[in-house]
């Protein structure tokens, strides 16, 4: 590979743009696919199965060439209602996967700059924050406030937008009574029964990172699922 | 969708190369029957056999390293290897899984 098309690779990473390399093993003479932009000549006899890999967001190589396909993805958008200590170790294990966190709280004390370094944290309520972030049905959502003033905004929102994945922390009891006022807001059973509720896989951990590891866990678990 | 997991490797292989290194980047590019990392899993090995990142669970590491030092010494731009299970003669490493990969090798120029 080219250093220079090392370096745009890692360029388009970081303007999150989706994309593909191509490689032709038999040289080891590589380039880079994005949609609507040309081929070069040689890989251009290929483009119906480049294009059939990219859709389907697969690696590997073209059935009888030496042609390599890898695409690449772009990070999971991850809302986090809540700028509270279980929200610091989401941001700390998610730096070693492929999940890029926004936090949202309304309370200026929790979302302080000490306490997330090189964050962005939507210091409004959910209703204002989602005007600044475009969602849809690959979003994911953790509630962490147990506040219904905070989290219930958030959580209809994440149901209307059909998020793969909606989680909200609190005991049972505090989820029953979350279900009531989403039933009372007009959503379905069968919506409300798919939030995670109480959030994560069963761990037994009771710590801040422990809480924080599974909710990750079941995150990482349904992302798999899609 | 998959591959919620960024290894960063690139951005790794471009910090080497900054620092007046010389770049092999392994990649698994073909699977058989059971492998432990999926196709696009990517190792870099310099001129002096540091490695980072991996392209199997450990089992075929060692050999990847070495021929990766070949090649910077060979000067060579790319090489396919391929490892098979308990693969004796050529390797003395194998897969201990029963899976088959095709790892590529490259050079960054």
């Amino acid at each position: 590979m080219k250093l220079q098309t090392l370096r745009s690779i890692i360029e388009k990473k970081k303007n999150k743009s989706e994309f593909a390399i191509i490689t032709n093993l038999s040289n080891g003479e590589s380039e880079i696919f994005e949609k609507d932009k040309s081929l070069s000549k040689e890989m251009q006899i290929y483009s119906n199965q480049i294009n059939e890999f990219f859709k389907l967001k697969k690696n590997g190589v073209i059935e009888n060439s030496e042609i390599f396909v890898e695409t690449y993805v772009l990070p999971i958008k991850v809302i986090v209602v809540g700028a509270v200590h279980i929200a610091q170790y989401l941001v700390d294990f998610s730096k070693s996967l492929n999940f890029e966190i926004s936090i949202i709280d309304p309370r200026g004390y929790f979302a302080s700059e000490q306490r997330f370094p090189n964050m962005k944290i939507i210091n409004k309520w959910p209703d204002e924050a989602f005007k600044e972030i475009e969602t849809n049905e690959n979003t994911a959502l953790i509630a962490l406030t147990h506040d219904p003033k905070i989290d219930d905004p958030a959580l209809q929102h994440a149901l209307k937008k059909k998020f793969y994945y909606i989680g909200a922390l609190g005991s049972k009891k505090t989820h029953e009574s979350r279900c009531q006022r989403l039933k009372e807001a007009g959503f379905s059973g069968e919506q409300i029964n798919s939030i995670h509720g109480p959030i994560g896989i069963k761990l037994g951990g009771r710590s801040a990172p422990e809480i924080a590891l599974s909710i990750i866990a079941q995150l990482v678990s349904e992302t798999y699922k899609k | 969708m998959k591959n919620s997991f960024d290894e960063k490797i690139l951005e790794e292989a471009n910090d080497w190369v900054n620092a007046n290194q010389k770049v092999v980047l392994a990649t698994v590019i073909q699977t058989w029957g059971s492998s432990p990392r999926q196709v696009g899993s990517r190792m870099i090995v310099n001129e002096k056999g540091d490695f980072s990142g991996s392209v199997s669970g450990g089992c075929v590491e060692s050999a990847v390293v070495r021929e990766c030092i070949g090649l910077i010494k060979d000067n060579k731009p790319c090489k396919k290897l391929e490892f098979k299970v308990s693969n004796e003669s050529a390797w003395e490493v194998g897969l201990a899984c029963g899976g088959e990969i095709a790892v590529y090798l490259e050079q960054v120029n």
